[in-house]
């Protein structure tokens, strides 16, 4: 299982990694309270699910597990966990302990 | 009515609203004679092809109305006119009209006129030409010309509408041009947002009181993902369409839940063939039925197959390889058949990925991908996800023992450089093979290339 910290500094290297990659500097500095998607800085579609497709890779590197983060579940949540960054850390908490 | 009747006759009511303000039907009126002067000033003999650079907003759609309404030839073209010499030089444009808001440059462009038969055609015809490109920023995107006077008068009979409508899909977009021509033929204002950005376009739809949203399914996923809905007053919304990819029925159940009053129709279109009129048989059904006397349908080996009144003449620089000889177009999609001839979208035939709407075949990816050094085999394929329907995952056969990270971040990288966005894989796996049929083919030519 993952601890939150574990989770969130997982989702923030993440972040930080894909700002690189596509040039976007402000998500090297993104903190829990940084909205995913739907702002400038953030990112699109594609941005999100890359990032989804790359913390899964994480998730199966650290626990050993195949789990898929964003599913039927995740998106009929009242709150999206795709939404905000501690969102996303919790629900990977939550589905990697499952 | 024809549309300039239509335009003029709606005189005072808002036509498009966005960054520069409302613009009325009648100022709308006044910028389309404007174009229609700068273009007598040309003094061209014969129908031409123009360039015409821009987004949604009032200088390009009165240049697309005095282009069409003088028998011309126009390419729609997002962006500014240095991002697409290809394209420009492909129609041999010889004029280009590069538009802000209000305002525009023209630009003319050498070139000979094209004798494609395609617009040789129509100039026997006296239509005018609408010139759209399928999506990819690099490679060949193909032109597909259509009779553009054709396709406007099939908006003649449009009834009035009050309903705001939101344009999400871009000016060179066939889903575009529909919302928009749709909007001014029944009189109701078209709102362009910002950007599209859900804050953005929700921001767009509250301010303008939008009623209805012309939308992906993937964008409505969003769209319940962001939250922006509690804090937004969306309850002039009455209608949501949906199209260009199929829609899951948990998705509609849930978009159902968050807009209780509004209505859901699904509408099916392609650039080929133009978009279609739909009913829906219940709100709550994925299902729908063509109610278009335009068009013709049938269902072949599970793909549905059209042929429409607007469908395009044939493609610049491409064979017609998914039109028959008789007409009928394939359209790639893999339909179930309901009751009283209604269908529902499951899928591609074959191997074609669709990405929020858009749609790619393997080997786009493949070839940008083998080109790279470090990569010595690629396989990619299309993923299910719950929030863009699919995307496009590689696995990949690197050479020696790199850093993956490094390589994953770099295949990506190029992919962006070379490739629209849709077609980017989201998922990099490194594997030990490849599997597949295709792939021992692709080997084979690998290593010959080599």
């Amino acid at each position: 299982m993952i601890s939150s910290e574990q989770s969130l500094a997982l989702v923030l290297r993440r972040l930080a990694a894909l700002g690189r990659e596509l040039g976007k500097p402000a998500l090297e500095q993104a903190d829990g309270q940084t909205r995913l998607f739907g702002e400038t800085a953030a990112l699109d579609s594609i941005g999100l699910v890359t990032l989804i497709a790359d913390l899964e890779e994480d998730i199966r590197i650290a626990t050993g597990k195949t789990v898929t983060l964003a599913d039927e579940k995740a998106m009929s949540r009242l709150t999206s966990p795709f939404r905000r960054v501690d969102l996303l850390a919790e629900y990977i908490v939550e589905v990697t302990s499952r | 009515m024809s549309l300039l009747t239509r335009i003029t006759a709606y005189s005072a009511k808002p036509a498009l609203a966005g960054t520069w303000g409302v613009v009325s039907y009648g100022q709308l009126g006044e910028l389309v004679g404007k174009a229609r002067r700068t273009l007598a000033q040309l003094k061209l003999d014969r129908p031409t092809a123009f360039g015409l650079i821009g987004e949604h907003g009032p200088a390009s759609t009165a240049w697309l109305i005095a282009l069409a309404e003088a028998g011309h030839f126009v390419a729609p073209l997002a962006g500014n006119t240095a991002e697409h010499p290809a394209k420009l030089a492909l129609i041999n444009a010889q004029w280009i009209v590069a538009t802000g808001d209000v305002t525009w440059e023209l630009l003319p462009r050498v070139d000979e006129p094209s004798a494609h038969p395609l617009f040789e055609q129509l100039r026997a015809q006296g239509s005018a030409g609408l010139v759209l490109f399928s999506s990819g920023t690099s490679g060949t995107p193909k032109a597909m010309v259509q009779d553009f006077s054709t396709l406007l008068a099939t908006y003649e009979t449009r009834h009035p509408s009050r309903l705001p409508l939101l344009a999400l899909l871009g000016f060179d977009h066939i889903g575009g041009i529909n919302t928009l021509l749709g909007a001014l033929a029944s009189g109701a204002v078209l709102v362009v947002p910002e950007n599209r950005s859900v804050q953005s376009v929700v921001t767009a739809m509250a301010e303008h009181r939008v009623g209805v949203l012309p939308a992906s399914p993937t964008f409505l996923n969003l769209l319940l993902a962001s939250g922006e809905l509690q804090s937004r007053d969306l309850t002039s919304l009455k209608i949501i369409t949906y199209g260009t990819e199929p829609m899951p029925e948990a998705l509609l159940r849930r978009l159902r839940q968050a807009f209780p009053y509004v209505r859901f129709i699904q509408t099916f279109g392609t650039s080929e063939t133009g978009i279609a009129r739909t009913e829906s048989p219940e709100p709550d059904s994925t299902f729908f039925r063509f109610s278009d006397h335009d068009l013709k349908w049938k269902v072949v080996d599970d793909e549905l197959w059209l042929k429409s009144r607007t469908q395009i003449g044939g493609y610049l620089n491409s064979t017609n390889e998914n039109f028959m000889a008789d007409g009928w177009f394939r359209t790639g999609d893999k339909v179930e058949s309901g009751p009283n001839s209604t269908l529902r979208i499951s899928g591609r035939v074959g191997e074609t990925i669709n990405v929020c709407g858009e749609k790619l075949i393997p080997q786009e990816v493949e070839s940008v991908i083998l080109d790279i050094d470090g990569v010595t085999e690629c396989r990619a394929f299309g993923e299910s996800h719950a929030l863009t329907g699919q995307t496009v995952a590689v696995d990949i056969v690197a050479a020696g023992n790199p850093d993956f990270e490094s390589l994953r971040a770099r295949i990506r990288t190029i992919c962006r450089a070379k490739l629209a966005r849709h077609k980017v894989p989201t998922r990099v796996n490194f594997v030990s093979r490849v599997s597949g049929e295709r792939m021992k083919k692709i080997r084979i030519k690998k290593r010959t290339h080599r």
